[in-house]
Parts: structure tokens; C-alpha cells; sequence
């Protein structure tokens, strides 16, 4: 039963590692050249806080960490900024978990806002006091909507599709107890 | 078992914070680097998207291809539209194509009148366009050619009529080029047939504004805007587009590369310009400056034999 249970969790932290690289990669497709006037939802922010407000172990700090250093290489930010942010709010978020598994699914989606908000914010300050350029703040602001706005629907998709599901009473954990 | 649990999270979790923290502190760290020491990072980054981006390759053309086939099957439903439209294009591009020849004999006429020779040094490098951005917030793509191909950062690249950006970041087998509507972008122009000289500031819209110029009064829309040459940024005379007023009376400059489709680009060898350093050379006639200079060279070769003879 316990050995079961660890080929799942580390099959689950590659299909993170896996989920991680095709979302990068579709975004890497050159389809479009045009700069457009509204961004897209960032897919990868979603997945990461879904799985780690719903099964932490399924994303270590380290997978975080380097999926995110890649995705800041690959599009041209400033490399391990965001990756440290998002490390550090996928632990805010991780610290809050067991408090938010009884909750209704609304709290869960403030709590995230909550955070995705305060990164970005963050980020934006960090660039800013380093005098890097930076992106117009419009462009921001409908990036942090459109994630947020996606939220649900990568909860369900990551539910249904890939089973990351909060842990139930009785569930038992990688050393075979009690969660 | 509750307390064995318990017990071990008390080992692990101060061990956990802490490796967290020192991720974090690395992650940082390289920031703080990049900021500080921004070629050797970006070199590191160009070497991963070299690593990484022609190993997705494989999979990122056949789903790019699928996707352009199903939007060319969808402009199948207004064929019959865009065959009349084409009809009436083409019929406009046959009187151009006359006046195009007319010019062309014209233009190679004067040229061979005034025995000008044009740069022929300025080749090309073509490359396949492998990747955009991926972020909506910068503008850039990648290109299949590198510094296995010669490729060095800086250098100029169009489609097959104006320009499309700037070299920067190469790698072995790819490089990375800063589109003109890229917010880091900024190419010295000038404005034909005014003759001012201006900036084409990047903005992340399709239509880059262009700033620094001296009097707007003589610029009209409709007025071409190529590259100046200044600074030795690119070669002088490659064509960026038109100039356009936006409603808020801003000038832009409407790209005349074709930005819906960058499938191939051509990469500008440029071998740079010739600096003039020398002043005196051009303030006094060159024999005269010249004259005095054999004397010294003629006593050091006479000191020179000397020496050996004794």
C-alpha cells in the first residue's frame, strides 16, 4: 500500500514536470507575431496552485523552482525572479492548505487572488526599484484577471483529467498514515 | 503511528524550510546576477534556449502547420470573395509592375550615369522562424541560424521587404531577434523625403511611435521611414514601413515587413561602417602631413644595421 502510494506521488510530480513543459511549449508555437492588445491567462500559475493548495507533494518547491526558472529563460524575463516568487507563494499557499480543505471552493479562489496579486505586485516593485523595464501595467493587470478567471476551470480540468483531488478524511499519505 | 508521524515531521519540516529557503535565496541570487552582470546570464540563456528549443522542434512544426491548414481551410468558405478580390488586385499590380520596369530601366540608367556603386558587401544569412516569445509581453522569435552560421548580435533582419528587428542573444544553432514592436527596441531612422532623422520606439503595439523627432510639421503621413545608419546600428537605407498618424495625433510608423507571417527571415551580414578617427588627416593635405614621417623610420633601420654590424 505505502509503495503504491510513492510510485503514484512521483508519477504525479513528472506529470507535473510533463504538464509544465507541453504548457511552455504551446506557448513557444509561432503562430502570431502581432503584438496583441490583451494577454492571456497563464496557465502554468494556475496549474501550480491548484495542485499545491490540492496535493502538495505532487509539487515539491524544486520542481516549482526549475519549471519556472526554464519558463523565465525560455520567455525572455528577468531569469529567477519570478521563480523565487513563485516559490515562495506556492509555500503561502501550501502553509494554508489544511485550513482551506473544509472550505468552500470561493475561499480557495480569494485565497489565490490573494496571492497571484501580492507576486505580481511584487514583482512589478522588485523591476521597478531595479530600474528594469518592464511591461505597460494594463497588460498586467488583464494577465492576473484572465489567470483568475481561468482558475476554476484548471481546478476542474486538474480534477477530472489528471485526479489531483483535496486530500479526503481517510486518505492516507506516502508513509501510509492518516493526512 | 500518530506520534511516530508527528515526530518525524518534527525532523523534516525545519530541514524542508530550510531548503526552500536556500532555493529561493538561489533563485535570487541569479536574478541579482543578471541584473548586475547582464551578458554572461543572457549568454547562459541563450545556450538553454540553444539546449532546449530545437529539441521541441519536431513537435512544434507539425502542430504549427496544422493550425495554419485549418485557418487556410477556413478562408475556403469566402473563396469566391477573395478570387474577386485578387482578380481586382491583380489587375492593379500589372500597371504597377509597368511603372516598376519603366522605373527600374530608369533607375539603372542614372545609376550607370553617376558611377554609383553600391555596397556589395552587404549578403545575407536566411533562417526559418522556430519560435515566438511565448509571453505577450516582449516581442521577439527565434530563428534556426547561430553562431555556427556566422550570426553575431546587432546584426540587422528583414522579411523580404522591410525590417523585422535586431540580433540579440545568439546562441550555437539558434538566435533570438528583438522585433521593432518589442518595448527594448529602438532603431535610428529616417524619414523620406523630409529628411529627418528620428527614433522607432518599440511599444508592444503593431505600430511602433516614433519619438526624438525634430519638426513634426514636415513629416506627413504616408512619408516612408527607413533606417539611418547612425551610430552604426544597421546598414543605412532598409525600409521600415510608412509613417500613420494615430487619433491622438501621434506619429507611428505602419511596418512594411509582413508581421502576420514570419516564416523566413534574412539575417543582414553587416561588416560595419568605416569610422573616421583621424581629424587630421581630413584638415591637412596627406603628403604634407606625411613628409616629416620617413625620417625617424629611415634612423631606426640605420641604428638597426648598425647594431648588427658592431
Amino acid at each position: 500500500m505505502a509503495e503504491g502510494s510513492t510510485t503514484r506521488v512521483w508519477g504525479m510530480r513528472l506529470m507535473y514536470l510533463a504538464l509544465a513543459l507541453v504548457l511552455i511549449f504551446a506557448q513557444l508555437i509561432p503562430l502570431d507575431f502581432r503584438p496583441q492588445a490583451w494577454a492571456g491567462p497563464d496557465l502554468l500559475v494556475a496549474f501550480t496552485f491548484a495542485w499545491a493548495l490540492r496535493r502538495p507533494e505532487f509539487v515539491p518547491a524544486l520542481s516549482i523552482g526549475l519549471v519556472v526558472l526554464l519558463a523565465d529563460l525560455l520567455f525572455l524575463r528577468p531569469p529567477g525572479l519570478w521563480a523565487a516568487l513563485m516559490v515562495l507563494g506556492t509555500q503561502a499557499l501550501r502553509n494554508r492548505a489544511r485550513n482551506l480543505r473544509d472550505q468552500p471552493f470561493v475561499m480557495e479562489w480569494l485565497a489565490v487572488a490573494g496571492v497571484f496579486l501580492a507576486i505580481s505586485v511584487a514583482n512589478r516593485l522588485v523591476l521597478a526599484i531595479l530600474m528594469v523595464p518592464q511591461a505597460p501595467l494594463g497588460l498586467t493587470i488583464i494577465h492576473v484577471l484572465m489567470t483568475l478567471i481561468c482558475y476554476p476551470v484548471v481546478v476542474m480540468l486538474s480534477q477530472w483529467v489528471f485526479g489531483v483531488r483535496k486530500a479526503a478524511p481517510g486518505d492516507l499519505d506516502r508513509l501510509g498514515q492518516r493526512i | 503511528m500518530a506520534k511516530d508521524k508527528s515526530q518525524a515531521d518534527d525532523y523534516l519540516a525545519p530541514l524542508k524550510r530550510l531548503l526552500v529557503g536556500l532555493l529561493v535565496l538561489c533563485l535570487i541570487g541569479l536574478f541579482l546576477l543578471w541584473r548586475i552582470d547582464s551578458p554572461r546570464v543572457e549568454r547562459f540563456r541563450a545556450a538553454v534556449v540553444d539546449r532546449v528549443v530545437p529539441s521541441f522542434d519536431w513537435a512544434m512544426a507539425p502542430v504549427t502547420a496544422t493550425v495554419n491548414l485549418v485557418r487556410d481551410f477556413q478562408s475556403y468558405q469566402r473563396i469566391v470573395q477573395q478570387n474577386q478580390d485578387l482578380r481586382n488586385e491583380l489587375q492593379k499590380m500589372k500597371a504597377w509592375k509597368e511603372a516598376a520596369l519603366q522605373l527600374e530601366q530608369e533607375n539603372a540608367r542614372l545609376l550607370d550615369l553617376n558611377k554609383v556603386r553600391l555596397d556589395p558587401r552587404l549578403t545575407f544569412v536566411t533562417g526559418v522562424v522556430l519560435a515566438d516569445s511565448g509571453s505577450p509581453f516582449r516581442q521577439s522569435v527565434l530563428l534556426n541560424v547561430g553562431a555556427r552560421d556566422g550570426i553575431v548580435d546587432g546584426w540587422a533582419t528583414m522579411d523580404g521587404i522591410g525590417l523585422v528587428g535586431r540580433i540579440s542573444g545568439v546562441g550555437r544553432d539558434t538566435s533570438r531577434v528583438i522585433l521593432l514592436t518589442d518595448p527594448a527596441s529602438r532603431i535610428p531612422a529616417t524619414i523620406q523625403p523630409s529628411g529627418q532623422t528620428a527614433i522607432v520606439q518599440g511599444d508592444n503595439t503593431a505600430a511602433p511611435p516614433i519619438s526624438f523627432l525634430e519638426d513634426p510639421d514636415l513629416v506627413r503621413p504616408g512619408d516612408r521611414v527607413v533606417s539611418s545608419g547612425d551610430g552604426g546600428v544597421f546598414p543605412a537605407g532598409l525600409l521600415i514601413g510608412q509613417v500613420a498618424a494615430d487619433p491622438g495625433g501621434r506619429l507611428r510608423v505602419i511596418l512594411a515587413a509582413d508581421y502576420e507571417r514570419l516564416e523566413f527571415l534574412r539575417v543582414l551580414r553587416n561588416p560595419g561602417t568605416e569610422v573616421i578617427r583621424d581629424p587630421g588627416a581630413l584638415v591637412a593635405p596627406q603628403d604634407q602631413r606625411l613628409a616629416p614621417s620617413p625620417l625617424p623610420e629611415d634612423g631606426a633601420i640605420l641604428s638597426e644595421t648598425e647594431g648588427s654590424n658592431g
